[in-house]
C-alpha cells in the first residue's frame, strides 16, 4: 500500500517532464538542466556499477565473515565480533564519507596513481564497508539457523568440512544469505551522502564504461547535490524526482526477481 | 498498558512544551544560501547577537541557488547569493525582493601547491577556457610540470560557477567538458585542491591558503593575482558583489540586521574575513 503511495507521488511529481519529453531520456547521455536535457543513463550506469562493485567486495568478505562466526569461532569470541559488526551498521553514514576522503581518496590516487580518487571505485569500497555488517549479521543467522542435525548426518556420512560447508550448510542458509544480499543491494542503491562525497559527481559515463577508476554520478549523488536548488514544479525538480522514480522501480524489480527466484527454490 | 498510556502522555506533554515554547521563542531570523557568503553574515549574526541577545539567528550554506529558490518559496528570511540575478529571476522576483550587497569578491583562479611552484603562475583568460573546454590537458602545456590537469568544476547553480563561466567561458550556464570532476561548497572545493598536486579550481578569494594558491588572471604582463587592492579598482577581471536578497515587506528586525551588515561594523567584518568591503 505504501509503496503504491511512494511509487504514485513519485511519478506524479515527474509527470510534467515526462509529459514533454517521453521516456526516451532513460537512455539520454547528457544531462544538463539548463539546456532541458535530462539524460539519466550516466547515472544510471554510475548507480549500478558502485551496487557491483560493493557487492563483489562485500558478499565474500561477508559470508566469510559469517562462516567464521557460526562455524568456526568459540562462542567467547564470536560475541564481540558480532557485537562490532552490529556497531558498524550503526555508523552514521557521513562518518562513512569522511573517512572515505580523508583516508580513503589518497590512498586510492597514490597507490593507483590516479589523478584523483573520487572515482566509482571508491564510492564501491565505501559501499562494501557499510554493506559489510548487513550480509555478514544475516548470513550468519542464516548458518546457525540449519539445523543441528543437518551438521550431524552430514558428519555420519563421512563429509569433511569442506563437503559439509560447500553441499549441507551454504546451500541450506542460501535463502537467508539472498535476502542479506538484496537487503545490502537496496541500502547501497539508496545511500546518499557517502557516495555524493567521494564520486566526483560529474555526469558521464566512464570511458570505456567499465573503466571504474573515473570519476562518475549517482542517481541519490544527483539528488543530494541538486534537490535544494531545483525550484518545486520546475523541469528539473521532476528530472529530479523521476530519477528517485527509476531507484524505486530498480529496488522493486530486484526484490520481485529475488522473490520469485525464492519461491521456485522453496 | 497502563505505562504505554503514561509514556504518550509525556510525549504529548513534551510535544505541547515544543510547541507552545517556539510560539513564546524570541524572534527569529533565517538565512540560507552561498556558502561564499556565509562567513560574512555568520560572523556578522554572532556579533550582532551580542547586543541583540533576544533574537535567534541561524545562517546555513546551500549554494546560490538555493538561496534563490528557498527566498522565492518564502522559507527564509535573507537569501545569499554570491552572483548578480539572472534575467529571469529578476523578471521573477524584482519586484518584491531587494537585492543588497553586502561585501565585494575576487573570484580567484586556485592551483594545488605543486603546480604553483612547477611554474604555472598565470594564466590568460584563453588558456583557462581551453583547460575547462577539455582542450588543454596537461600542465606541461602551460609551462607547468609534466602531469594531468584535475579541472575542478562546480555545481551548475553555484553563484562562483556562474561569475567564472560568464567572464571565462562567456556565458554564465556554459559547459565544460573539460571538467574532471564536480564539487559544491567552497570547503569541499578548497579540500580537493588542497589534498591535489595537479588540480586548478575557480574559488572565492577568502578561502586561499598556503596550499591553495591563486595565480594571476589576464594576457602576459597586465595579469593580475586578487589583491585587494587590484579588486577594489575593479581591475582584477573575474569579481562579483556579494549580495543577500531581502523581501520587501520585511520585518523591522531582519532591516535592522541588514542595516548592520551594511554600516561600518559589518564591512570591518566583511573585511575581516577575507573580502573587499562595498563601499
Amino acid at each position: 500500500m505504501t509503496i503504491v503511495l511512494v511509487l504514485g507521488f513519485l511519478l506524479y511529481s515527474s509527470w510534467p517532464l515526462i509529459a514533454q519529453q517521453g521516456v526516451a531520456f532513460i537512455v539520454g547521455s547528457e544531462w544538463y538542466p539548463f539546456e532541458s536535457l535530462f539524460g539519466m543513463l550516466p547515472a544510471l550506469v554510475g548507480t549500478l556499477w558502485a551496487v557491483a562493485l560493493a557487492l563483489m567486495i562485500a558478499l565474500p568478505c561477508g559470508v566469510a565473515a559469517a562462516i567464521l562466526s557460526a562455524e568456526l569461532l568459540p562462542a567467547r569470541l564470536r560475541n564481540p565480533l558480532r557485537f562490532s559488526m552490529e556497531l558498524m551498521a550503526g555508523v552514521p553514514s557521513v562518518v562513512y564519507g569522511l573517512l572515505g576522503i580523508w583516508v580513503l581518496l589518497p590512498l586510492l590516487e597514490s597507490q593507483l596513481n590516479l589523478l584523483t580518487g573520487r572515482t566509482l571505485l571508491a564510492a564501491g569500497l565505501l559501499l562494501a564497508l557499510m554493506i559489510l555488517p548487513t550480509i555478514m549479521v544475516l548470513a550468519e543467522d542464516a548458518l546457525r539457523g540449519v539445523r543441528q542435525s543437518q551438521r550431524e548426518a552430514a558428519k555420519n556420512l563421512g563429509l569433511g568440512w569442506n563437503a559439509t560447508l560447500c553441499r549441507v550448510l551454504l546451500p541450506q542458509a542460501w535463502p537467508g544469505i539472498r535476502v542479506a544480499t538484496l537487503l545490502a543491494s537496496g541500502r547501497a542503491m539508496g545511500e546518499t551522502v557517502a557516495v555524493m562525497l567521494v564520486v566526483g559527481s560529474i555526469d558521464r559515463i566512464p570511458e570505456p564504461f567499465y573503466n571504474f577508476l573515473q570519476p562518475a554520478q549517482t542517481l541519490t549523488s544527483r539528488i543530494g547535490r541538486e534537490m535544494a536548488e531545483a525550484s518545486v514544479g520546475s523541469q528539473h525538480w521532476a528530472a529530479l524526482l523521476f530519477c528517485g522514480l527509476l531507484l524505486a522501480v530498480i529496488a522493486i524489480v530486484v526484490s520481485l526477481a529475488a522473490h520469485r527466484k525464492a519461491s521456485v527454490v522453496v | 498498558m497502563f505505562q504505554g498510556k503514561r509514556s504518550v502522555l509525556s510525549l504529548a506533554v513534551f510535544l505541547l512544551g515544543i510547541f507552545s515554547g517556539s510560539l513564546h521563542a524570541a524572534l527569529m531570523i533565517k538565512v540560507v544560501g552561498s556558502t561564499t557568503v556565509l562567513p560574512v553574515v555568520a560572523e556578522a549574526a554572532k556579533q550582532y547577537r551580542l547586543m541583540h541577545p533576544e533574537l535567534r539567528l541561524t545562517v546555513s550554506g546551500g549554494g546560490s541557488g538555493v538561496g534563490v529558490a528557498s527566498i522565492e518559496r518564502g522559507s527564509v528570511d535573507i537569501g545569499m547569493v554570491s552572483r548578480p540575478l539572472s534575467r529571469f529571476e529578476i523578471e521573477r522576483l524584482g519586484n518584491t525582493i531587494e537585492v543588497i550587497a553586502v561585501a565585494r569578491d575576487a573570484v580567484a583562479i586556485a592551483v594545488s601547491k605543486a603546480v604553483f611552484e612547477s611554474g604555472v603562475q598565470r594564466l590568460s583568460l584563453a588558456q583557462i577556457a581551453a583547460v575547462y573546454r577539455g582542450e588543454i590537458r596537461n600542465w606541461r602545456e602551460l609551462g607547468g610540470m609534466d602531469a594531468a590537469i584535475l579541472v575542478i568544476d562546480k555545481e551548475a547553480s553555484r553563484g562562483t560557477r556562474h561569475v567564472f563561466a560568464s567572464v571565462v567561458l562567456g556565458n554564465a550556464r556554459a559547459r565544460a567538458p573539460g571538467a574532471t570532476i564536480i564539487t559544491g561548497s567552497n570547503n569541499e572545493e578548497q579540500a580537493v585542491i588542497s589534498q591535489s598536486d595537479q588540480a586548478i579550481g575557480m574559488l572565492s578569494n577568502a578561502w586561499l591558503n598556503d596550499r591553495v594558491r591563486a595565480i594571476a588572471v589576464g594576457e602576459g604582463e597586465a595579469a593580475l593575482l586578487p589583491t585587494a587592492e587590484n579588486v577594489a579598482q575593479g581591475r582584477y577581471l573575474i569579481q562579483r558583489d556579494l549580495n543577500i536578497l531581502v523581501p520587501k515587506n520585511s520585518s523591522a528586525a531582519v532591516m535592522d540586521f541588514v542595516g548592520f551588515l551594511r554600516s561600518e561594523k559589518g564591512q570591518s567584518i566583511a573585511e575581516m574575513v577575507g573580502f573587499h568591503p562595498v563601499r
